[in-house]
């Protein structure tokens, strides 16, 4: 079983990993960056604080464009051009091709944000060796921290990636589900802190009703904001370690549900 | 012994956003020796490529029981190499790196892998782009790799949609020396094509389908008669499929 998925992994990465967007969007990453050097010098009062919410901003925002134009097309695709044919007529368990894409998913965007992190690292590096000043209260630690919950925010999004492929055949409508799961996930938490302010109640009609349709879809998409520590590592925060314990094992349950019932609507799928 | 087993199998699509019924297969039954080859035959949208993705569980019949060694299909896929009809394969990998895929997913040892997969892609004639790209692989070439990712693990049951579609002569001469190869060695071959005198010439059964069902089934006797020329495949096919023409 692990060598199946193992093989499809495998197979899903190298894929990934030959896609011709992929320059694209290192290009992009790297001219975000390179800007980053360039205009550090106009900063001067905040600069070590720019910087770093750029270079988190900067993976972040590739991260997102890698799931979203190469990632969508390493599962839908399947479907969409009936590859999954040839797949499924091999000894895998519908699970297995699940369990297999996601890994390959996952392995894909761990590596393409390796490499760009270790761009983002000399970024900050070559600033804060120019500046030294305006990094008093910068910390290694806290900003691959970050960075990493970066990641797993990408994560999760390959999970929800994989579990709208699994429901429709065409790889535009997994697009359109994901990118709207995305956007809600990232926007929730703040509609809901406003509407529970004094002033919603005056100024939106029915707030308090929204305000509890808002909390069921709260438990419904995954609250993506809460992968987000770009202030923390900014101003050098301390992070608090349950804090980033209850994030991680809320996104690992996330995942697992996700690919569970992902897994089970699949098996019940026919591919003609 | 049967290897391949079909009893009563009906199946409709749910077509389009509107649901509507479009009826493929209807009371389908047959069975497969083993160690014979078996031919199916049919205008197009007759219900071969229907019959063959209930055989590999990538649909499943409304009613009826497909089983394959006995065993319900989901269970025999180890024992199945399938060759789709316009195989659609991965683009960005190399012909190596697809058949290792198909070894690792069916269980062989890495070494054994290689040594197989040197051999069979002599046999297709695709020894010489082994490390080439897919996606630079012409349709012909794409069908030969196909046969090659369907044959890689030594399956006992070789299912083929349209094996010879996109082949030039040569091609379509090694598919059938193939064929028989694989007859010889015991296993038990199922396809389906449109060209007929490859089905006379390989066949021990021959089955015609027609609008979902099965009209016409030749026996041992009836295929020495079409290969010492005594009867024509094709003007048969024409005459049973005219026969049975239902007007809906
Ligand atoms: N995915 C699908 N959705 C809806 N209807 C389908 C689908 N696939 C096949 N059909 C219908 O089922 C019937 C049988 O199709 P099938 O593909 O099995 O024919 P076939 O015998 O393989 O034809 P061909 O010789 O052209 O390959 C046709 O009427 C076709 O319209
Ligand atoms: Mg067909």
């Amino acid at each position: 079983m692990i060598g199946r998925i193992w093989a499809l992994a495998l197979v899903t990465f190298k894929e990934g990993l030959r896609d011709r967007s992929l320059y694209g969007i290192f290009l992009f990453a790297l001219f975000v960056l390179g800007l980053n050097v360039l205009v550090a010098g106009f900063f001067m009062r905040d600069l070590g604080k720019v910087t770093v919410d750029m270079n988190l901003s900067a993976l972040s925002f590739a991260g997102l464009l890698l799931v979203f134009f190469i990632g969508i097309n390493l599962m839908a695709k399947d479907i969409d051009k009936k590859t999954i044919h040839l797949v499924l007529s091999k000894p895998f368990s519908r699970g297995e091709y699940i369990w297999g894409k996601f890994t390959g998913l996952v392995m894909f965007v761990g590596a393409t944000q390796l490499v760009l992190l270790v761009f983002s690292s000399a970024t900050v590096a070559v600033v804060r060796w120019m500046y030294p000043n305006f990094f008093a209260g910068f910390s290694w630690g806290i900003f691959i921290t970050a960075v990493f919950f970066v990641f797993l925010q990408h994560v999760l999004l390959c999970a929800i990636v994989v579990f709208f492929s699994s429901l429709t055949s065409s790889s535009f409508i997994s697009l359109i589900f994901s990118l709207a799961s995305y956007i809600v996930g990232i926007t929730l938490e703040e509609v809901v802190f406003y509407l529970r302010t004094p002033t919603a109640n005056e100024e939106v009609a029915g707030a308090e009703f929204l305000q509890r349709s808002l909390e069921v879809v709260t438990w419904l998409v995954p609250n993506f904001a809460a992968f987000d520590f770009k202030l923390e590592a900014a101003h050098g925060l301390a992070l608090e370690f349950s804090h980033l314990g209850v994030t991680f094992g809320y996104a690992c349950l996330y995942i697992m549900l996700l690919l569970i019932l992902a897994s089970v609507i699949f098996s019940r799928r026919e591919f003609n | 012994m049967s290897k391949i087993k079909l009893s009563k199998i009906s199946k409709t699509y749910k077509a389009g956003l509107f649901k509507k019924k479009v009826r493929a297969l209807t009371d389908l039954s047959l069975s497969v020796d083993a160690g014979t080859v078996y031919g199916l035959i049919g205008p197009n949208g007759a219900g071969k490529s229907t019959t063959i993705r209930l055989l590999l569980n990538l649909s499943r019949p409304d009613r009826g029981t497909v089983r394959i060694d006995a065993l319900p299909v989901h269970e025999s896929l180890g024992a199945i190499g399938y060759l789709p009809e316009n195989p659609y394969l991965y683009d960005h990998l190399t012909l190596k790196e697809l058949l290792f895929f198909a070894g690792r997913a069916t269980g062989l040892a890495t070494s054994d892998i290689r040594q197989l997969m040197e051999h069979l892609t002599a046999t297709v004639g695709l020894d010489h782009v082994r490390g080439k790209s897919l996606r630079t692989f012409s349709k012909g070439m794409r069908q030969r790799a196909g046969l090659c990712f369907a044959l890689l693990h030594d399956p006992s049951l070789v299912i083929l949609d349209e094996p010879m579609s996109g082949l030039d002569p040569l091609g379509r001469k090694m598919v059938c020396d193939l064929i028989l190869s694989l007859k010889k060695q015991g296993k038990t071959i199922f396809f389906c094509s449109h060209i007929l005198s490859d089905i006379e010439r390989l066949c021990d059964r021959i089955a015609v389908l027609h609008q979902g069902q099965m009209v016409r089934e030749f026996t041992p006797d009836e295929i020495t008669e079409l290969r010492q020329g005594k009867m024509d495949l094709e003007t048969e096919f024409i005459d049973v499929v005219e026969r049975n023409e239902v007007h809906a």
